[in-house]
Protein backbone atom coordinates (compact mmCIF):
# COMPACT_ATOMS: atom_id res chain seq x y z
CA UNK A 1 0.00 0.00 0.00
CA UNK A 2 3.21 2.46 0.89
CA UNK A 3 4.19 1.97 -2.35
CA UNK A 4 1.00 2.31 -4.23
CA UNK A 5 0.98 6.08 -3.24
CA UNK A 6 4.03 8.25 -3.09
CA UNK A 7 3.43 11.24 -0.93
CA UNK A 8 6.36 13.14 -2.74
CA UNK A 9 4.29 13.84 -5.60
CA UNK A 10 1.29 14.76 -3.40
CA UNK A 11 3.12 16.82 -1.13
CA UNK A 12 4.33 18.85 -4.07
CA UNK A 13 1.42 19.65 -5.66
CA UNK A 14 -0.52 20.64 -2.25
CA UNK A 15 2.37 22.49 -1.31
CA UNK A 16 2.46 24.42 -4.91
CA UNK A 17 -1.25 24.89 -4.54
CA UNK A 18 -0.58 26.51 -0.57
CA UNK A 19 1.65 28.89 -2.27
CA UNK A 20 -0.78 30.03 -5.02
CA UNK A 21 -3.11 30.29 -2.05
CA UNK A 22 -1.12 32.60 -0.53
CA UNK A 23 -0.41 34.97 -3.27
CA UNK A 24 -4.24 35.44 -3.97
CA UNK A 25 -4.78 35.80 -0.32
CA UNK A 26 -2.10 38.34 -0.25
CA UNK A 27 -3.54 39.89 -3.53
CA UNK A 28 -6.79 40.41 -2.45
CA UNK A 29 -5.36 42.04 1.10
CA UNK A 30 -3.60 44.47 -0.75
CA UNK A 31 -5.76 45.10 -3.61
CA UNK A 32 -7.92 48.41 -3.67
CA UNK A 33 -11.71 46.97 -3.92
CA UNK A 34 -12.86 49.92 -4.84
CA UNK A 35 -14.51 50.67 -8.19
CA UNK A 36 -14.52 54.11 -9.63
CA UNK A 37 -17.59 53.67 -11.18
CA UNK A 38 -18.82 55.98 -14.53
CA UNK A 39 -22.30 56.02 -14.42
CA UNK A 40 -24.24 54.92 -17.88
CA UNK A 41 -25.80 57.53 -19.71
CA UNK A 42 -29.52 56.99 -19.95
CA UNK A 43 -31.63 60.24 -21.42
CA UNK A 44 -35.16 60.09 -21.95
CA UNK A 45 -36.14 60.87 -25.06
CA UNK A 46 -39.21 61.17 -27.46
CA UNK A 47 -40.64 58.20 -28.76
CA UNK A 48 -43.46 56.81 -30.89
CA UNK A 49 -43.34 53.75 -29.07
CA UNK A 50 -45.82 52.82 -26.36
CA UNK A 51 -44.88 51.63 -23.31
CA UNK A 52 -45.51 48.30 -21.79
CA UNK A 53 -45.85 49.00 -17.61
CA UNK A 54 -43.71 47.05 -14.76
CA UNK A 55 -43.88 47.16 -11.48
CA UNK A 56 -40.75 46.37 -9.48
CA UNK A 57 -40.73 45.77 -5.66
CA UNK A 58 -39.06 43.57 -3.13
CA UNK A 59 -36.91 41.63 -6.01
CA UNK A 60 -40.23 40.74 -7.91
CA UNK A 61 -41.37 41.98 -11.26
CA UNK A 62 -45.60 42.61 -12.36
CA UNK A 63 -46.14 43.11 -15.49
CA UNK A 64 -49.14 45.39 -15.42
CA UNK A 65 -52.13 44.80 -18.55
CA UNK A 66 -53.56 48.30 -18.36
CA UNK A 67 -56.61 47.33 -20.06
CA UNK A 68 -57.58 45.02 -16.96
CA UNK A 69 -56.19 47.56 -14.41
CA UNK A 70 -58.54 50.50 -15.74
CA UNK A 71 -61.39 48.29 -16.32
CA UNK A 72 -61.01 46.89 -12.64
CA UNK A 73 -60.61 50.87 -11.44
CA UNK A 74 -63.63 51.68 -13.72
CA UNK A 75 -65.89 49.03 -11.99
CA UNK A 76 -64.70 50.60 -8.48
CA UNK A 77 -65.15 53.96 -9.51
CA UNK A 78 -68.84 53.33 -10.01
CA UNK A 79 -69.11 51.68 -7.32
CA UNK A 80 -68.08 54.75 -5.28
CA UNK A 81 -64.70 54.12 -3.34
CA UNK A 82 -62.99 55.87 -6.56
CA UNK A 83 -64.97 58.67 -6.41
CA UNK A 84 -64.50 59.47 -2.76
CA UNK A 85 -60.52 59.09 -3.47
CA UNK A 86 -60.50 55.86 -1.13
CA UNK A 87 -57.85 53.57 -1.44
CA UNK A 88 -59.84 50.91 -3.27
CA UNK A 89 -58.52 46.63 -4.58
CA UNK A 90 -58.04 46.83 -7.97
CA UNK A 91 -57.98 42.85 -7.86
CA UNK A 92 -55.14 42.61 -9.78
CA UNK A 93 -51.95 40.79 -7.87
CA UNK A 94 -52.55 42.33 -4.66
CA UNK A 95 -52.48 45.96 -6.28
CA UNK A 96 -54.41 48.97 -4.88
CA UNK A 97 -55.55 52.14 -6.22
CA UNK A 98 -56.85 55.85 -5.94
CA UNK A 99 -58.08 57.68 -8.57
CA UNK A 100 -57.99 61.90 -8.58
CA UNK A 101 -57.64 64.16 -11.53
CA UNK A 102 -54.16 64.97 -10.95
CA UNK A 103 -52.76 61.57 -11.05
CA UNK A 104 -55.16 59.47 -12.92
CA UNK A 105 -54.75 56.41 -11.62
CA UNK A 106 -52.01 55.37 -8.77
CA UNK A 107 -51.76 52.50 -7.74
CA UNK A 108 -49.79 51.13 -4.57
CA UNK A 109 -48.35 47.39 -4.17
CA UNK A 110 -49.57 45.46 -0.86
CA UNK A 111 -49.06 42.06 -1.41
CA UNK A 112 -46.15 41.13 -4.12
CA UNK A 113 -46.17 37.44 -3.26
CA UNK A 114 -47.90 36.41 -6.55
CA UNK A 115 -45.29 38.69 -8.95
CA UNK A 116 -42.55 36.51 -10.58
CA UNK A 117 -39.50 36.97 -9.01
CA UNK A 118 -36.47 38.82 -11.09
CA UNK A 119 -34.56 35.54 -11.48
CA UNK A 120 -37.24 34.06 -13.40
CA UNK A 121 -36.54 35.67 -16.76
CA UNK A 122 -33.89 32.96 -17.12
CA UNK A 123 -35.91 30.39 -16.44
CA UNK A 124 -37.39 29.19 -20.01
CA UNK A 125 -41.16 28.57 -19.25
CA UNK A 126 -40.97 31.33 -17.38
CA UNK A 127 -44.24 34.15 -17.43
CA UNK A 128 -42.12 37.27 -17.02
CA UNK A 129 -39.96 35.63 -19.75
CA UNK A 130 -42.95 35.45 -22.23
CA UNK A 131 -44.12 38.87 -21.65
CA UNK A 132 -40.80 40.11 -22.13
CA UNK A 133 -40.09 38.31 -25.42
CA UNK A 134 -43.71 39.81 -25.90
CA UNK A 135 -42.35 43.37 -26.17
CA UNK A 136 -42.24 44.56 -29.90
CA UNK A 137 -39.49 46.89 -30.08
CA UNK A 138 -40.80 48.25 -33.54
CA UNK A 139 -44.11 49.07 -32.17
CA UNK A 140 -43.05 49.24 -27.44
CA UNK A 141 -40.67 49.68 -25.08
CA UNK A 142 -40.79 48.58 -21.34
CA UNK A 143 -41.16 51.43 -18.57
CA UNK A 144 -40.43 50.04 -15.26
CA UNK A 145 -42.00 51.84 -11.65
CA UNK A 146 -39.50 50.60 -9.27
CA UNK A 147 -39.93 50.55 -5.53
CA UNK A 148 -37.18 52.53 -4.34
CA UNK A 149 -37.60 51.66 -0.41
CA UNK A 150 -35.36 49.66 1.36
CA UNK A 151 -35.50 47.50 4.43
CA UNK A 152 -32.77 48.75 7.36
CA UNK A 153 -29.09 47.27 6.55
CA UNK A 154 -29.69 47.07 2.82
CA UNK A 155 -27.71 48.08 0.51
CA UNK A 156 -29.84 48.28 -2.58
CA UNK A 157 -34.18 48.92 -2.95
CA UNK A 158 -36.59 46.69 -3.06
CA UNK A 159 -37.08 47.38 -6.72
CA UNK A 160 -33.24 48.25 -8.36
CA UNK A 161 -31.83 44.94 -8.50
CA UNK A 162 -35.17 43.42 -10.60
CA UNK A 163 -35.24 46.43 -12.63
CA UNK A 164 -31.17 45.95 -13.38
CA UNK A 165 -31.65 42.54 -14.65
CA UNK A 166 -34.73 43.24 -16.43
CA UNK A 167 -33.18 45.95 -17.67
CA UNK A 168 -29.89 44.11 -19.32
CA UNK A 169 -32.50 41.57 -20.70
CA UNK A 170 -34.25 44.18 -22.34
CA UNK A 171 -31.08 45.45 -23.61
CA UNK A 172 -30.12 42.07 -25.36
CA UNK A 173 -33.40 41.81 -26.91
CA UNK A 174 -32.87 45.51 -28.56
CA UNK A 175 -35.74 46.42 -26.34
CA UNK A 176 -35.72 50.33 -25.21
CA UNK A 177 -36.77 50.97 -21.55
CA UNK A 178 -37.55 53.97 -19.24
CA UNK A 179 -38.10 54.02 -15.48
CA UNK A 180 -39.09 56.54 -12.05
CA UNK A 181 -38.77 56.05 -8.92
CA UNK A 182 -41.97 55.18 -6.60
CA UNK A 183 -42.76 54.24 -3.33
CA UNK A 184 -46.35 54.75 -0.89
CA UNK A 185 -45.60 58.45 -0.59
CA UNK A 186 -45.37 58.60 -5.00
CA UNK A 187 -46.84 56.05 -6.12
CA UNK A 188 -46.89 54.86 -9.17
CA UNK A 189 -49.59 56.25 -11.39
CA UNK A 190 -50.70 56.14 -14.70
CA UNK A 191 -52.32 59.52 -16.40
CA UNK A 192 -52.56 61.67 -19.86
CA UNK A 193 -50.17 63.84 -20.59
CA UNK A 194 -52.75 66.48 -21.05
CA UNK A 195 -53.39 66.53 -17.49
CA UNK A 196 -49.58 67.52 -16.29
CA UNK A 197 -46.14 66.95 -17.69
CA UNK A 198 -45.51 64.56 -15.10
CA UNK A 199 -47.50 61.98 -16.94
CA UNK A 200 -45.10 61.77 -19.36
CA UNK A 201 -43.47 57.85 -19.52
CA UNK A 202 -40.08 58.06 -21.63
CA UNK A 203 -37.59 55.38 -22.57
CA UNK A 204 -33.90 56.47 -21.57
CA UNK A 205 -32.16 53.17 -21.90
CA UNK A 206 -31.25 52.30 -25.85
CA UNK A 207 -31.97 48.47 -26.61
CA UNK A 208 -28.91 46.97 -28.07
CA UNK B 1 33.82 -3.91 -5.05
CA UNK B 2 31.45 -3.88 -2.03
CA UNK B 3 30.23 -7.28 -0.48
CA UNK B 4 26.87 -7.88 -0.23
CA UNK B 5 26.66 -7.69 3.27
CA UNK B 6 27.44 -4.27 2.89
CA UNK B 7 24.78 -2.95 0.31
CA UNK B 8 22.33 -4.02 2.16
CA UNK B 9 23.74 -2.31 5.35
CA UNK B 10 23.86 1.11 3.22
CA UNK B 11 20.32 0.20 1.71
CA UNK B 12 19.07 -0.67 5.17
CA UNK B 13 20.21 2.71 6.38
CA UNK B 14 19.37 4.93 3.66
CA UNK B 15 15.35 3.42 4.50
CA UNK B 16 15.95 3.99 7.79
CA UNK B 17 16.54 8.05 7.28
CA UNK B 18 13.31 8.77 5.32
CA UNK B 19 11.67 11.68 6.05
CA UNK B 20 7.85 10.76 6.42
CA UNK B 21 6.00 13.67 4.96
CA UNK B 22 2.53 12.92 6.12
CA UNK B 23 2.83 15.77 9.01
CA UNK B 24 3.82 18.13 6.09
CA UNK B 25 1.11 17.30 4.16
CA UNK B 26 -1.59 17.03 7.20
CA UNK B 27 0.18 20.77 7.65
CA UNK B 28 -0.24 22.01 3.86
CA UNK B 29 -4.11 20.23 3.38
CA UNK B 30 -4.91 22.65 6.58
CA UNK B 31 -3.23 25.78 5.91
CA UNK B 32 -4.85 25.37 2.10
CA UNK B 33 -8.22 24.61 3.55
CA UNK B 34 -7.96 27.99 5.42
CA UNK B 35 -6.65 30.04 2.98
CA UNK B 36 -9.49 28.90 0.51
CA UNK B 37 -11.81 29.25 2.57
CA UNK B 38 -10.73 32.69 2.90
CA UNK B 39 -10.42 33.90 -0.11
CA UNK B 40 -14.07 32.78 -1.11
CA UNK B 41 -15.15 34.55 2.05
CA UNK B 42 -13.62 37.53 0.82
CA UNK B 43 -14.64 37.46 -2.75
CA UNK B 44 -18.41 36.81 -1.48
CA UNK B 45 -18.71 38.85 1.49
CA UNK B 46 -16.59 41.97 1.12
CA UNK B 47 -19.16 44.49 0.02
CA UNK B 48 -17.81 46.20 -3.43
CA UNK B 49 -16.89 49.56 -2.91
CA UNK B 50 -18.32 51.84 -6.06
CA UNK B 51 -17.10 55.03 -6.39
CA UNK B 52 -18.76 57.60 -8.41
CA UNK B 53 -17.10 60.25 -10.43
CA UNK B 54 -17.94 64.05 -10.32
CA UNK B 55 -17.22 64.62 -13.92
CA UNK B 56 -19.33 62.66 -16.75
CA UNK B 57 -19.59 62.98 -20.33
CA UNK B 58 -20.50 61.35 -23.52
CA UNK B 59 -19.65 62.72 -26.57
CA UNK B 60 -19.97 66.74 -26.17
CA UNK B 61 -23.13 65.68 -23.64
CA UNK B 62 -22.16 66.69 -20.35
CA UNK B 63 -23.57 65.63 -17.12
CA UNK B 64 -24.94 68.00 -14.61
CA UNK B 65 -25.24 65.28 -11.59
CA UNK B 66 -28.01 65.56 -8.87
CA UNK B 67 -27.91 62.64 -6.30
CA UNK B 68 -31.03 61.99 -4.87
CA UNK B 69 -30.88 60.44 -1.25
CA UNK B 70 -33.51 60.05 1.68
CA UNK B 71 -32.16 63.36 3.12
CA UNK B 72 -32.46 65.27 -0.03
CA UNK B 73 -30.32 65.82 -2.96
CA UNK B 74 -26.88 66.88 -3.63
CA UNK B 75 -25.77 68.97 -6.58
CA UNK B 76 -22.38 68.89 -8.69
CA UNK B 77 -22.69 70.56 -11.45
CA UNK B 78 -19.57 70.25 -14.12
CA UNK B 79 -17.28 72.82 -14.75
CA UNK B 80 -14.37 71.18 -16.55
CA UNK B 81 -15.11 72.52 -19.95
CA UNK B 82 -16.60 75.58 -19.33
CA UNK B 83 -13.23 77.37 -20.10
CA UNK B 84 -12.82 76.25 -23.54
CA UNK B 85 -16.01 77.12 -24.11
CA UNK B 86 -15.28 80.64 -22.64
CA UNK B 87 -12.47 81.12 -25.43
CA UNK B 88 -15.07 80.18 -27.80
CA UNK B 89 -17.55 83.23 -27.49
CA UNK B 90 -18.04 86.72 -27.75
CA UNK B 91 -17.10 89.08 -24.71
CA UNK B 92 -21.15 89.66 -23.59
CA UNK B 93 -21.03 85.19 -23.36
CA UNK B 94 -17.86 85.62 -21.53
CA UNK B 95 -18.97 87.60 -18.73
CA UNK B 96 -22.04 84.75 -18.38
CA UNK B 97 -19.89 81.78 -18.11
CA UNK B 98 -17.38 83.35 -15.73
CA UNK B 99 -20.12 84.18 -13.01
CA UNK B 100 -21.84 80.90 -13.94
CA UNK B 101 -17.82 79.01 -13.38
CA UNK B 102 -17.81 80.82 -10.16
CA UNK B 103 -21.48 79.63 -8.79
CA UNK B 104 -19.93 76.44 -9.68
CA UNK B 105 -16.54 76.36 -8.40
CA UNK B 106 -18.13 77.77 -4.81
CA UNK B 107 -20.70 74.80 -4.94
CA UNK B 108 -17.92 72.35 -5.19
CA UNK B 109 -15.61 74.10 -2.64
CA UNK B 110 -18.63 73.97 -0.14
CA UNK B 111 -19.56 70.02 -1.02
CA UNK B 112 -15.91 69.68 -0.47
CA UNK B 113 -15.22 71.82 2.50
CA UNK B 114 -17.91 68.96 4.28
CA UNK B 115 -16.51 67.24 7.54
CA UNK B 116 -16.93 63.65 6.92
CA UNK B 117 -18.62 61.49 4.51
CA UNK B 118 -19.56 63.90 1.03
CA UNK B 119 -22.76 61.44 1.22
CA UNK B 120 -23.95 63.56 4.43
CA UNK B 121 -23.69 66.99 2.74
CA UNK B 122 -27.45 66.50 1.04
CA UNK B 123 -30.17 68.50 1.77
CA UNK B 124 -33.46 69.39 1.11
CA UNK B 125 -34.01 70.36 -2.70
CA UNK B 126 -34.31 74.60 -2.76
CA UNK B 127 -36.56 75.66 -4.99
CA UNK B 128 -34.75 79.18 -5.98
CA UNK B 129 -30.79 76.67 -6.13
CA UNK B 130 -32.81 73.84 -8.81
CA UNK B 131 -34.32 76.58 -11.02
CA UNK B 132 -30.94 78.56 -10.95
CA UNK B 133 -29.51 75.56 -11.53
CA UNK B 134 -31.95 75.12 -14.86
CA UNK B 135 -31.40 78.48 -15.66
CA UNK B 136 -27.03 78.10 -15.90
CA UNK B 137 -28.03 74.96 -17.89
CA UNK B 138 -29.94 76.24 -19.71
CA UNK B 139 -28.03 79.48 -20.75
CA UNK B 140 -24.85 77.47 -21.43
CA UNK B 141 -26.62 75.19 -24.21
CA UNK B 142 -27.98 78.43 -25.55
CA UNK B 143 -24.86 79.73 -25.86
CA UNK B 144 -22.93 76.43 -26.85
CA UNK B 145 -25.46 76.15 -29.60
CA UNK B 146 -25.37 80.54 -30.66
CA UNK B 147 -21.05 80.13 -30.45
CA UNK B 148 -21.76 76.25 -32.83
CA UNK B 149 -19.20 75.11 -30.47
CA UNK B 150 -20.10 71.38 -29.25
CA UNK B 151 -21.20 71.18 -25.72
CA UNK B 152 -24.75 70.44 -24.06
CA UNK B 153 -25.74 70.07 -20.29
CA UNK B 154 -27.94 67.37 -19.39
CA UNK B 155 -29.29 66.59 -15.84
CA UNK B 156 -28.62 62.86 -14.59
CA UNK B 157 -30.45 61.98 -11.44
CA UNK B 158 -28.17 59.54 -9.41
CA UNK B 159 -31.23 57.77 -7.20
CA UNK B 160 -30.36 56.02 -4.21
CA UNK B 161 -32.51 53.85 -1.93
CA UNK B 162 -35.15 56.07 -0.15
CA UNK B 163 -34.03 58.97 -2.50
CA UNK B 164 -36.94 58.86 -4.91
CA UNK B 165 -38.78 61.69 -2.57
CA UNK B 166 -36.28 63.99 -2.99
CA UNK B 167 -36.23 63.15 -7.25
CA UNK B 168 -39.79 63.56 -7.14
CA UNK B 169 -39.48 67.76 -5.19
CA UNK B 170 -37.25 68.34 -7.83
CA UNK B 171 -39.24 67.10 -10.66
CA UNK B 172 -42.14 68.71 -9.16
CA UNK B 173 -39.97 72.03 -9.49
CA UNK B 174 -38.93 70.87 -13.10
CA UNK B 175 -42.39 71.17 -14.04
CA UNK B 176 -43.10 74.42 -13.49
CA UNK B 177 -39.89 75.56 -15.48
CA UNK B 178 -39.52 76.98 -18.56
CA UNK B 179 -35.34 76.01 -18.60
CA UNK B 180 -36.38 72.51 -17.91
CA UNK B 181 -38.33 71.58 -21.12
CA UNK B 182 -34.92 72.63 -23.20
CA UNK B 183 -33.07 70.40 -20.88
CA UNK B 184 -32.50 66.11 -21.39
CA UNK B 185 -33.07 64.20 -18.49
CA UNK B 186 -31.34 60.58 -17.14
CA UNK B 187 -31.84 58.84 -13.74
CA UNK B 188 -29.75 55.33 -12.69
CA UNK B 189 -30.23 53.99 -9.57
CA UNK B 190 -27.96 53.67 -7.17
CA UNK B 191 -27.33 51.12 -4.29
CA UNK B 192 -26.54 53.08 -0.65
CA UNK B 193 -22.61 51.79 -0.54
CA UNK B 194 -21.68 53.24 -4.21
CA UNK B 195 -20.00 56.75 -2.86
CA UNK B 196 -19.27 59.75 -4.80
CA UNK B 197 -16.21 61.08 -4.93
CA UNK B 198 -15.04 64.36 -5.96
CA UNK B 199 -11.99 64.13 -6.80
CA UNK B 200 -11.28 60.80 -8.31
CA UNK B 201 -11.44 60.42 -12.09
CA UNK B 202 -12.57 57.32 -13.85
CA UNK B 203 -9.22 55.01 -14.57
CA UNK B 204 -10.64 54.03 -17.68
CA UNK B 205 -13.77 52.94 -19.90
CA UNK B 206 -13.93 49.22 -19.51
CA UNK B 207 -13.93 49.57 -15.72
CA UNK B 208 -16.03 52.59 -15.32
CA UNK B 209 -18.90 51.40 -17.13
CA UNK B 210 -21.55 48.58 -16.01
Amino acid sequence: MKELISLDSLTDIVSNSVGILIIFAVINLIHDNSKTYQLEIPLEHATDLSPVFFLCKDDRILSIDTDVLFSNATLQASSGAAASKRIFSLDYSGLFGKVDRDNGLSFYARETDQWSEFSDIDKRQSKLKKTMDSIDPTKQFAYFFVYDTSEDGAATASGFEAFRKAREYLKGHVVKSGWQPVNDDSPANICDRSLSPRCSYLPSYLGG
Amino acid sequence: MMSRATRYARYHQEQKLEISLFPFLSIFLCVMGVLSFINVLSSFSAPQKIELTAQLETGYKVAYQIFSLPDGIISVPPSKYLRKLQQAVDDVDKELIEVIIHHRESMIEKLESNKGSIMNAASDPDIDDVLDALHDIRTLNEIALKANYLYEEFILFGIYPNGGQAYQKVREIMALSQDARSISIGLEPLDSNWTLNLNKAPRNESDTQK
